[in-house]
């Protein structure tokens, strides 16, 4: 009966793949992004009437995503010991696949991890998920040239842990 | 060069005028052409392409497909976005207003007054009674919009007729029309297309009164089984 909610459901379940890949790029694991990743759909849903048809839904959730990641990590430290910084250590792809081939995968997601929270989300939208500046800046809710000048600051960083 | 200007040429960020000019300027200046590699570089190994090629799990997929949507984009859904957005409070003084809209015609036996009260008598109380909004509309009499539980306990649905469109709630056994609207048949004809429009006045009447969400197909069918009597 709800033929636009299964549109929705359906152009959502498109966006996770990059949905996930965010997430991962923020938390630095396959588990933690799942989660956010779960999180993140759920909390869209409920909040539905807040997204407006017509706008972007893949800007509108990874807003949500982002908001989820700070709250996230606030309540954990607020708490006890989380995993989110702890999975800098296990970052693994889906557990028991292939780990060779994921050696670069780690080397990349742990130079994320060593990047400040809002240089590590800037990236995570230009640099890995490849959207322009403005989209980013939007999406962040900030203003464009502190987004360039966060993405500068993290290139510097990343090049030399990649490097390194 | 600076490197900001450097980096948004990596990320195609200029304008096609300075995307073309840097590219023609770091063929002259190996280490520019240098750094712009290594950014490449940087860009490349950032796509996370293995994550791209991972299916996401079955459950995420799951929980998109079957996760609980918000009551209230439902209830935008079947009334209008804009209706709902603006006003989910003044309209206690709609519900009044709209007491009694527009011009009872056509369809007369459907409607009876008695005590005052604008009861639903024939093919109204019959669809009423006995249609399930979740089945879907089968073309034919009276269309069911939402039903809902209203604050006072009684139950509540929304109906369109040809030339009418309105909202009755159930109380002492008979479904009382608390708002009613006239409508023509071009409009009718759509609202039974669509059925996602819905007078102002109704939608007004609606949001005046309802305790919670509408109803989904479930919470339907157990009202109906329980011959709609409310709490």
């Amino acid at each position: 009966m709800d033929a636009s909610l299964d549109t929705i459901r359906h152009q959502m379940v498109q966006l996770l793949p990059r949905l996930r890949r965010f997430a991962i790029a923020l938390t630095g694991s396959a588990a933690d992004g799942d989660d956010l990743v779960q999180d993140t759909v759920e909390r869209a849903l409920k909040n539905l009437h807040a997204w407006e048809p017509g706008t972007r839904l893949d800007s509108w959730m990874f807003r949500i995503a982002k908001n989820r990641f700070i709250d996230t990590r606030r309540s954990a430290r607020r708490g006890r010991v989380e995993p989110i910084e702890a999975a800098e250590e296990s970052t693994a792809l889906d557990g028991e696949r292939a780990m060779q081939s994921h050696l670069a995968f780690q080397d990349t997601a742990k130079a994320l991890q060593s990047l400040p929270v809002e240089q590590r989300q800037a990236v995570a939208l230009v640099l890995v998920d490849g959207l322009s500046y403005r989209e980013a800046a939007d999406i962040l809710e900030i203003p464009i040239g502190t987004l360039t000048s966060r993405i500068s600051r993290a290139r510097e960083a990343l090049m030399t842990a990649l490097e390194g | 060069m600076d490197r900001e200007t450097l980096n948004a040429f990596v990320d195609g960020e200029l304008t096609p005028q300075e995307m073309a000019r840097i590219a023609a300027l770091i063929e002259t200046q190996p280490d520019m052409k240098a750094y712009v590699l290594k950014q490449e570089k940087l860009r490349s190994a950032l796509r996370l392409e293995e994550v791209m090629r991972t299916p996401p799990s079955s459950r995420l997929v799951e929980i998109v497909q079957k996760a609980p949507v918000s009551w209230r984009w439902r209830l935008q859904a079947v009334l209008g976005r804009r209706f709902v957005v603006r006003s989910l409070i003044p309209a206690g003084a709609a519900l009044l207003a709209g007491l009694i809209i527009g011009v009872i015609s056509g369809s007369g036996s459907d409607l009876v007054l008695a005590h005052g009260r604008m009861l639903a008598r024939g093919n109204l109380a019959q669809t009423l009674n006995t249609r399930l909004a979740s089945t879907g509309y089968s073309g034919e009499g009276p269309r069911i919009g939402i039903s809902f539980r209203e604050r006072a306990g009684n139950n509540c649905r929304t109906f369109t007729t040809d030339n009418q469109a309105g909202l009755a709630c159930h109380r002492g056994g008979d479904w009382v029309v608390t708002t009613l609207v006239a409508q023509s048949p071009e409009t009718g004809g759509s609202y039974r297309m669509a059925g996602s429009e819905m007078p102002d006045a109704v939608r007004r009447a609606v949001e005046a009164t309802i305790q919670g969400a509408p109803f989904d197909a479930k919470a339907e069918a157990k009202a109906q089984a329980n011959g709609w009597a409310g709490r």
